[in-house]
């Protein structure tokens, strides 16, 4: 081995410790922080802040002082439910845009372009509707919102999905005398099935870390996880025990679902357009 | 296709022998897609439309919640074409979106580079990479918030061990750019995964060709690696521009809008929810709205180009 190939070596292997490091530095603080006593958390030394007495205080105030749990509840209501409407409404529309192309493309772009939609332009209108319609703070106000949101995004990801499957398959079963409706349910939905799991995953994602229309649509009944954290910032106490504990939950299932989604990660946030 | 399409339509008809039901003749090829199709087209219709026209019709209106609403004409226009309050955070968040697409595609393309080879653990680190991208961006903007603090702070205080010193962070002068940071801390990963898998699917013969000839690893880059990954790069800055132009779960997290950090979005919310400014917030919304059907159109026509070769 040669000098220079140790030296090329080191440098790679330290720059792949520093970028590993800024990424889940931060995340590492999440959990450190949640497990501190106030005292470790508003220290000056470095050192305390690695070398501490790990506590559940943070979470026992999390879930006894404020209304964690029910605001957990609500946010798993909401981003199941809204994620299962789209489903329903996004599946059979993706299969019609890639089989026969319906609406020859102007549809599909209408479809992408309300994902583009500025949320903030939506917000007003839907506010004052759903205020006389009686929908503010309501579960059923925030998954019909998820719902649209998510429904266009569903559609054109899975349009990708159902994009790979062969039509010879399809022409195969009609010959072989299914219906069309069959056809779908019997040979065309097992094989989209893995594009069927990750849209409905990156759907659960963006409703459960959704915050701008939980915030503004919602005061107390339907307070969702995220409002609920950001409430601990910005008040005259800043509470960032109970807020690293109810972080370090919050953050869990998008950090699972991202290690055991690697490949399809890339996929979903290009709308499909790049594979991964 | 088209052929295809055709073969579907006689096979369909072969058993139209008496008369279809109801069911049979939605299954029925020309009807079946739009069947498929409803539900979507009712639901873009009702919950498209209507903001849309909610907005055009209120942008033309002055008058607040409780008020009466009375016809101003373009009066809301022109005074947003007038209003610094508007071109303020315009300005600044065209600054944050060039600042974070620069950085995030400069560091994506090092770590791609630097990562496009067999090396031991290469899943884990590609795989850990990954995980800013899903998480919440309002609780990562409370932690950072959080990690940045002046005196409490890690990041200050790891400053002050190494010698540099604490950094106001949230001052007036740079809180914008610590935006811009932490945006580009979560989004980094997002080129970096996109071209590293752009990376891997280039031609290795080209390369070797390349090689040979003694063309430098650098000419290589200019000439090689980056016109074949355009596409890609295409596509990462149309889509983070999408993402970026509406940048707001940062701010609440962070700065709440002050120390020069109010972006469009920020704006359009507190006249919208703050001032409940109907008419106005309805006319920024309109504006937002503008742009961004700009950058869908051209988006749209970029990923319908990449989903049909791939």
């Amino acid at each position: 081995m040669s000098k220079k190939f140790i030296l090329k070596r080191t440098i790679f292997w330290i720059l792949t410790i520093i970028i590993i490091l800024v990424v889940i530095g931060p995340l590492i603080w999440i959990y450190l922080t949640a497990f501190k006593s106030p005292n470790d958390i508003f220290t000056s030394e470095l050192s305390r802040q690695f070398i501490f007495t790990p506590t559940l205080d943070n979470f026992k105030r999390l879930f006894t002082q404020f209304a964690f749990f029910g605001s957990l509840l609500n946010t798993i209501i909401i981003s199941v439910a809204s994620t299962i409407i789209v489903m329903i409404i996004a599946v059979p529309a993706a299969y019609s845009f890639s089989r026969w192309n319906t609406g020859g493309g102007h549809i599909l772009f209408v479809t992408i372009s309300t994902r583009m939609f500025p949320a903030v332009v939506a917000a007003l209108p839907f506010f004052i509707l759903f205020r006389n319609l009686g929908l503010l703070d309501t579960h059923i106000g925030l998954i019909l919102l998820y719902m649209y949101f998510n429904v266009s995004f569903a559609t054109f990801l899975l349009y990708g999905f159902f994009r790979d499957v062969p039509i010879e398959l399809e022409q195969a079963a009609l010959i072989d005398g299914y219906g069309r409706f069959n056809i779908f349910r019997k040979v065309v939905l097992p094989l989209v099935l893995p594009g069927i799991v990750t849209t409905s995953v990156f759907c659960l994602i963006w409703s459960w870390n959704e915050f701008l229309y939980a915030f503004l649509f919602t005061r107390s009944s339907a307070k969702t996880m995220t409002v609920l954290i950001s409430s601990f910032w910005g008040s005259i106490e800043i509470q960032y025990g109970p807020m690293a504990a109810g972080a370090a939950i919050g953050v869990l299932p998008t950090l699972i679902a991202a290690w055991f989604m690697q490949r399809y990660i890339v996929r979903g946030l290009t709308f499909g357009a790049v594979k991964g | 296709m088209s052929n295809a399409k055709n073969n579907l339509a006689g096979i369909n008809g072969l058993d139209t022998g008496r008369k279809p039901t109801i069911w049979e003749k939605l299954s029925n090829e020309k009807y079946f897609k739009w069947v498929l199709l409803a539900p979507l087209i009712i639901v873009l219709l009702i919950f498209m439309f209507y903001p849309l026209i909610y907005c055009i019709y209120n942008s033309f209106m002055e008058g607040g919640l409780g008020a009466e609403s009375v016809f101003v004409g373009l009066k809301n226009y022109r005074y947003m074409m007038r209003d610094s309050s508007f071109w303020i955070p315009f300005g600044r968040t065209l600054e944050a979106l060039v600042v974070c697409i620069v950085a995030e595609l400069l560091i994506g393309m090092g770590i791609a580079l630097l990562w496009n080879r067999d090396f031991k653990g290469q899943n884990i680190f590609r795989g850990i990479i990954l995980f800013p991208l899903l998480v919440a961006p309002l609780i990562m903007s409370l932690v950072w918030n959080f990690l940045l603090e002046y005196n409490i702070g890690f990041v200050n205080q790891l400053l002050t061990a190494i010698g540099i010193g604490k950094v106001e962070w949230w001052s007036s002068n740079i809180a914008l750019f610590t935006i811009a940071g932490i945006t580009v801390w979560k989004w980094f990963p997002f080129s970096a995964a996109v071209l590293l898998a752009g990376l891997k699917s280039l031609p290795k013969d080209v390369f070797e060709a390349s090689r040979v000839d003694g063309a430098s690893g650098w000419f290589t880059f200019r000439k090689l690696t980056l016109p074949m990954l355009s596409p890609l790069i295409i596509i990462i800055v149309l889509l983070r521009t999408m993402w970026l132009i509406r940048l707001f779960d940062p701010l609440y997290g962070t700065t709440r809008g002050a120390a020069n950090t109010e972006l469009l979005d920020w704006m359009v919310y507190r006249t919208s929810f703050v001032y409940f400014d109907v008419g106005y917030g309805s006319t920024l919304a309109i504006m937002s709205l503008y742009i961004t059907i700009i950058i869908a159109a051209i988006m749209y026509r970029q990923l319908i180009r990449a989903l049909k070769s791939g």
